[in-house]
């Protein structure tokens, strides 16, 4: 896009950034349960990273998802012999997610998404006032 | 009280060479861009943005659109960049009139 819309288009690269972070959050609290047999690697957590783009000291070109790290493999370890999946000792692997965590990160991204979409309206509101410029009312 | 962007423009004004007949548009010697090639490539660029906007609300009718907020952006660009276009298309009417209403 042209950089008539420097402010728009950055919120929008922070809306997309902060839609993907929820998009993780929601993987790893549906996942929050998975149980796996010892034998496997515990479903692992999913961490969204950012980094800017555009060379530094330029403004207006925003934010981009660079990556996803996986947190910890082992999990940990949850006696529960009923479970089909538990082995001799009747121990199974549960990912290591802290559900708490994982709120907190929710409404971190909840309300980051919300801000970008404020630098949208104020941007919006700013573009609109400068085309009254001149204008008899 | 003196206002001092006033006084800058009574400088720039100053500063302007004096007027020297009409220039035609095929005039060699004229330097910036000419004022219909400016409104064309804005018309191109307004006509792209409402294209974009096009294929993305056709996108969120048949489901495919990943990105909610980039089809409310692409349809904020759209309407301002046609704001604008209709406001300097106003301008240049209201240019127009005022010129033929001159007194001769």
């Amino acid at each position: 896009m042209s950089d008539m819309f420097g402010a728009i288009n950055s919120a929008g690269s922070g809306l997309t950034v902060y839609r993907q972070w929820l998009d993780a959050i929601s993987d790893n609290i549906a996942n929050i349960n998975t149980a796996r047999p010892t034998s496997e690697a515990a479903f692992q957590q999913r961490w969204v990273e950012a980094a800017p783009t555009g060379q530094p000291g330029e403004a207006g070109s925003g934010v981009a998802v660079s990556g996803i790290s996986l947190g910890d493999p082992q999990g940990r370890l949850v006696y529960d012999p009923q479970n089909p999946l538990a082995d001799k000792n009747g121990y199974v692997r549960m990912p290591d997610i802290d559900l708490g965590e994982q709120m907190v990160q929710m409404i971190m991204a909840q309300r980051a998404y919300q801000a970008n979409l404020a630098v949208i309206d104020r941007a919006r509101d700013a573009y609109q006032q400068a085309l009254q410029i001149g204008r008899q009312s | 009280m003196s206002i001092p962007a006033i006084g800058g423009i009574g400088a720039a004004l100053t500063s302007t060479p004096p007027l020297t007949g009409p220039v035609g548009p095929s005039d060699a010697t004229t330097t910036g861009t000419d004022f219909g090639k400016l409104l064309g490539h804005g018309l191109q660029s307004v006509q792209d943005a409402q294209t974009h906007t096009d294929q993305l609300a056709v996108q969120a009718a048949t489901g495919d659109l990943t990105d909610v907020h980039d089809y409310m952006i692409a349809s904020t660009q759209s309407t301002l960049m046609t704001e604008l276009t209709v406001a300097v298309r106003n301008k240049a009417v209201e240019a127009f009139n005022d010129i033929m209403r001159m007194p001769l």
